[in-house]
């Protein structure tokens, strides 16, 4: 094996770690030998299966399907787990992603301003923009929160749809703010020196040795790595939450908002809440696309790839579950991802139907999602894993391995 | 043969069961009562027999034929009608509108001269006839719920507590009204708090508890049962 | 509701009965009117923040009187939508798709027709009227053929109202997909180039022929629905079924009918929407979708069922956002309509003419 190819074996190590844990069944040491034992074997295949570019794409792949993650895992925490019908998950992305490239970058000076305008830039290491992008985020879900959140479910979903709108008109109007309709370009990667040369002067001299062959090209390897612990940490966040006595009352709003009330519950405060929380999780995971692909404008933000597709993900895995927001994302992307490559392979069947249709081939993709929500609304609106019964930490799930059963499928469209 | 024949109907909503082998009949042109506590399964008996809900065991028959499973637009086509508790008007529409929409399945040549046959029965309609129907009072509401379903000219009304939430004034009328509207055809099958009233108008009366049928007699029969007053009439 | 409530103790409180249902009735009046007059504010200061910016009156008054266009157009989609909200009680989030595949569908048909001279001093000939009118019922089938194959399903399973919001939003990504499909992305025009000039008018105002053209027919449309639900037994079934959906039932009124109706009148509406809107500017996959918010908040406004608050509604969220436009970016004109349906969220959720629940 190249030194190339064990570098990127490293990087994938822990990324396939966590999805061990997260898949494979059993109880917690045994499951956490089992997957150091499983990562490890897989990372040291992966590189020797795929051809270096397959390789790359697949961690690309993965990471912005672990973006959707945390989407969909926002999105859980609204609908889920309190039943929002929160149609502006977009809106929530794009303030996280612009408001982490806010605090990240450097104001634009001399020639650069004249072309590239912001309305201030801190250079705020990566960690504190994406949280500062999950508050702020958090704060316009708030202000939404307060006029819409005691009216019905209806009104919701059309102010939420609403407030994403505007928020990217905002973006793509404000010349100020965000630089307006040209996209917002230079936005720090976090420790990118370790694929540049010469590389981070911190670095001990072996790191170094051993990252030389690996070039910027390669940055998406060690991205896979945060975006992997973030998502783990929303995870983890989640699962706590949904059994914690907060989220047991969530739920019990949720399903019986009359009985909650006369319980003595302030039903509108926990709404409230659980709405904030989840618009945090999702400004987190605009900041974390942001510094992913750097350059960012509103149009990334637009109802089909930032809400609409969400949705499918999180539908399609099964809402109230954790595991199946992630699994709903993986298999939704790889669906997204893989119709490219056929529609591109049908061009020519396509050029026969109409001269027209390949060039608008990428529509065909819109149409795929769109009868995807259409059947599982129609045919599993409960979703591919049901939503277990957590009653609390010290009463144990065994017994229902309804979920178990599915989480495997979740490696097959990373492996892909 | 009874114009309605309820036969050891079983029924509820979801897991939970609320009327267990209940029977009852009404004939051509009677007026029935059922009284019974909060909870006995009083409106279910009725929502059962227009369709609103279907028997799980049992069957319901209407003039010879088994209505069980058909849609209330069905059983309207048949001649029965439904004047439930609640919302039993739209309120957007005018008087004249509430009316006619009581005869969505006659012929349209036709409703003009039924609207005057329910102007008669009750003259506050026709004064009132362009007014929002939302706008009236208790009172005058019921009428227009009442008036409506006896548009079709039906050969039963089932009638879901019509003197709820009204004025003792309101409800000697509109009891005055049903025995009009009793003895000009139609057979009446009513669900009443107000019991001492109306069993005193009708000709038969159930009592129905938990569900179930408890007793069952004359209107005044019943009135005068010792053990039906004490449980059931609070006398 | 307020009936069942006084059950109880009916009959030795009829009197004070009455009077909590009086006062009732002032309470809706008065939060009714405070929407109206915090609407009515809104729009008065609309016009002081303009003025300020140094728009002259004749300006504000050409703004205005296009306000009332625009608004002739939102309340042609917001009219069905409306219906289709109180009839199946559901948001549609797939109506402003409708609003699109009326004016490309339009466009198509005139290919197929023999282009005419424009009708002076109009910029368009008898070919779109025609393409319009044979484009209503194709796309009120397009409706019907969506309802069943998605929405009737639902409603057998009394499927909950998130389910359909779902479902009409895959609805709205799919048929925009068709659109992008068959039509492509780009722009397009019912008349290239044809010039069309403004008219001369009194006090400067400065409105174009087919502007003036919108606005009337928008006025027809409205004005021929209204007969349709006032007059015919249709009509009075489709608003007594979006009032009392279960009581509907129980009158024995045919509910599918009824769905069906309501599916092919918005429809057709919808189509004359999207014709005039593309007149106005122009026509791209995304028409409908721009105009779902500005609809939804004319929806709301004017009380979620009622035909008649839709009309009110479009016309001050049209005003509004053209007023605006002197004093903001054009661009924003959804996000004022927005900040309106807000606004009533908080004061009057029933909004204008809503009802006040029963």
């Amino acid at each position: 094996m190249q030194q190339i190819d064990l570098a990127r074996a490293v990087f994938l190590f822990l990324p396939l770690f966590l999805l061990g844990l997260l898949a494979l069944p059993g109880r917690a040491v045994l499951r956490t030998v089992a997957a150091l034992a499983l990562a490890a074997v897989v990372a040291w295949l992966l590189p020797q299966v795929f051809e270096r570019g397959a390789l790359t794409y697949l961690a690309s792949f993965s990471t912005m399907a672990g973006i959707y993650a945390i989407l969909s895992l926002g999105l859980n925490s609204q609908w889920g787990l309190a039943g929002h019908v929160n149609f502006g998950v977009a809106g929530f992305y794009a303030v996280g992603a612009f408001t982490s490239a806010l605090f990240t970058t450097t104001m634009p000076e001399g020639a650069l301003a004249a072309y590239s305008q912001q309305a201030f830039g801190l250079q705020w290491p990566f960690l504190g923009g994406v949280i500062m992008g999950g508050i702020i985020a958090a704060i316009v879900g708030f202000l939404i929160s307060i006029p819409v959140l005691r009216l019905r479910t209806d009104f919701l979903a059309i102010a939420t749809l609403g407030i994403a709108e505007v928020i990217r008109f905002i973006f793509q109007n404000e010349r100020w703010l965000a630089n307006g309709p040209q996209p917002m370009r230079g936005i720090p990667r976090p420790f990118d020196c370790l694929f540049k040369d010469p590389a981070c002067s911190w670095l001990p001299q072996g790191a170094v040795d051993f990252l030389a062959p690996l070039s910027p090209r390669d940055y998406v390897f060690f991205y896979l790595i945060v975006v992997s612990l973030i998502l783990a940490v929303v995870f983890i966040a989640l699962e706590r939450i949904s059994r914690s006595p907060w989220g047991r009352m969530l739920r019990a709003v949720r399903d019986e908002e009359a009985s909650a009330a006369m319980n003595g519950k302030n039903v509108t405060w926990r709404r409230i809440e659980s709405f904030v929380v989840g618009s945090f999780i999702m400004g987190v995971g605009g900041a974390v696309y942001a510094h992913y692909v750097v350059s960012i404008d509103y149009s990334h933000f637009n109802p089909l790839f930032a809400t609409f597709i969400v949705w499918v993900m999180l539908m399609l895995g099964g809402s109230g579950s954790n595991k199946g927001a992630i699994l709903g994302a993986f298999v939704v992307w790889g669906v997204w991802s893989g119709a490219a490559f056929m529609i591109d392979a049908a061009s020519p069947a396509l050029q026969l139907i109409s001269p027209d249709l390949p060039s608008r081939g990428a529509y065909l993709r819109w149409m795929l999602v769109a009868i995807m929500l259409g059947l599982i609304v129609l045919y599993r609106p409960q979703g591919v894993i049901k939503e277990r019964k957590k009653v609390s930490d010290f009463m144990s799930d065994k017994g229902d391995a309804s979920g178990e059963g599915d989480d495997a499928t979740a490696e097959q469209p990373a492996r892909q | 043969m009874a114009l309605l024949e309820v036969r050891n109907v079983t029924a509820g909503y979801g897991d939970t069961e609320i009327l267990r082998d209940v029977s009852m009949k009404v004939g051509e042109g009677e007026m029935v009562t059922i009284i019974g506590p909060n909870g006995a399964g009083k409106s279910t008996v009725m929502k059962t027999i227009f369709g609103l809900l279907h028997p799980r065991e049992g069957s319901v028959h209407f003039s010879g034929e088994d209505i069980s499973s058909l849609q209330p637009y069905q059983i309207v086509e048949r001649g029965m009608c439904y004047v439930p508790q609640v919302s039993n008007i739209f309120t957007d529409l005018t008087v004249s509108e509430n009316l006619e929409m009581g005869a969505f399945l006659a012929k349209k040549a036709d409703i003009a001269a039924r609207k005057e046959r329910i102007y008669e029965y009750f003259p506050r309609l026709k004064e009132r006839r362009h007014q929002r129907a939302g706008k009236m009072s208790g009172g005058e509401r019921q009428m227009v719920a009442m008036g409506s379903a006896l548009m079709l000219n039906p050969k039963l009304v089932l009638m879901d507590e019509p003197s709820a939430g009204l004025s003792p004034k309101m409800v000697g009328v509109i009891f005055e009204q049903i025995e009009k509207i009793n003895k000009a055809g139609p057979a009446i099958l009513i669900v009443e708090q107000n019991a001492q009233l109306s069993l005193q108008l009708s000709d038969r009366g159930y009592v129905l508890a938990s569900g179930e049928n408890r007793f069952e007699g004359t209107g005044q029969g019943l009135l005068k049962d010792p053990e039906v007053g004490r449980l059931y009439l609070g006398g | 509701m307020s009936m069942h409530d006084a059950a109880a103790d009916a009959a030795r409180h009829a009197r004070s009965d009455d009077r909590t249902s009086g006062e009732r009735i002032m309470a809706a009046l008065r939060s009714r009117t405070a929407l109206a007059i915090a609407l009515a504010l809104t729009l008065v200061a609309f016009w002081l923040l303009g003025y300020g910016q140094g728009a002259s009156l004749s300006n504000l008054l050409s703004l205005t009187i296009w306000g009332v266009m625009l608004g002739g157009i939102i309340a042609l989609g917001a009219i069905g939508l409306t219906l289709v909200y109180g009839v199946l009680k559901f948001p549609n989030f797939a109506h402003g798709e409708l609003v699109s595949f009326g004016a490309y569908g339009t466009f198509t048909i005139m290919a197929l027709l023999p282009a005419s001279a424009a009708l002076r001093p109009f910029s368009f000939g008898w070919e779109l009227l025609v393409g319009m009118v044979l484009a209503m019922p194709l796309v009120a089938l397009a409706a019907l053929i969506v309802d069943r194959i998605l929405f009737r399903p639902l409603r057998l399973r009394d499927a909950s109202l998130v389910l359909f919001a779902m479902a009409s939003l895959a609805a709205s990504f799919f048929l925009r997909s068709v659109i992008y499909l068959a039509w492509g992305a780009d722009f397009m025009f019912y008349y290239p180039g044809r010039a069309n000039p403004a008219l001369e008018l009194p006090l400067n105002i400065r409105i174009q022929a087919d502007q003036l053209f919108v606005f009337l027919l928008a006025a027809v449309l409205v004005g021929v629905t209204w007969i349709l639900l006032a007059r015919t037994r249709m009509g009075k079934a489709m608003r007594a079924t979006a009032n009392n959906p279960d009581l509907a039932q129980v009158r024995g009124i045919n509910t599918e009918r009824v769905i069906a109706a309501t599916w092919a009148l918005g429809a057709s509406l919808a189509v004359a929407g999207g014709v005039m809107y593309g007149l106005a500017s122009q026509l791209r996959p995304e028409m409908g979708w721009f105009l779902l918010l500005p609809m939804f908040a004319a929806v709301i406004m004017g009380g979620i069922g009622s035909p008649l608050g839709a009309i009110v509604g479009a016309i001050i969220i049209g005003i509004a956002q053209q007023v605006s436009s002197s004093f903001i970016n054009p661009a924003y004109g959804p996000g004022v309509a927005f900040v309106l349906m807000i606004i009533v969220l908080i004061l009057q959720p029933q909004g204008l003419f809503g009802q006040s629940g029963d």
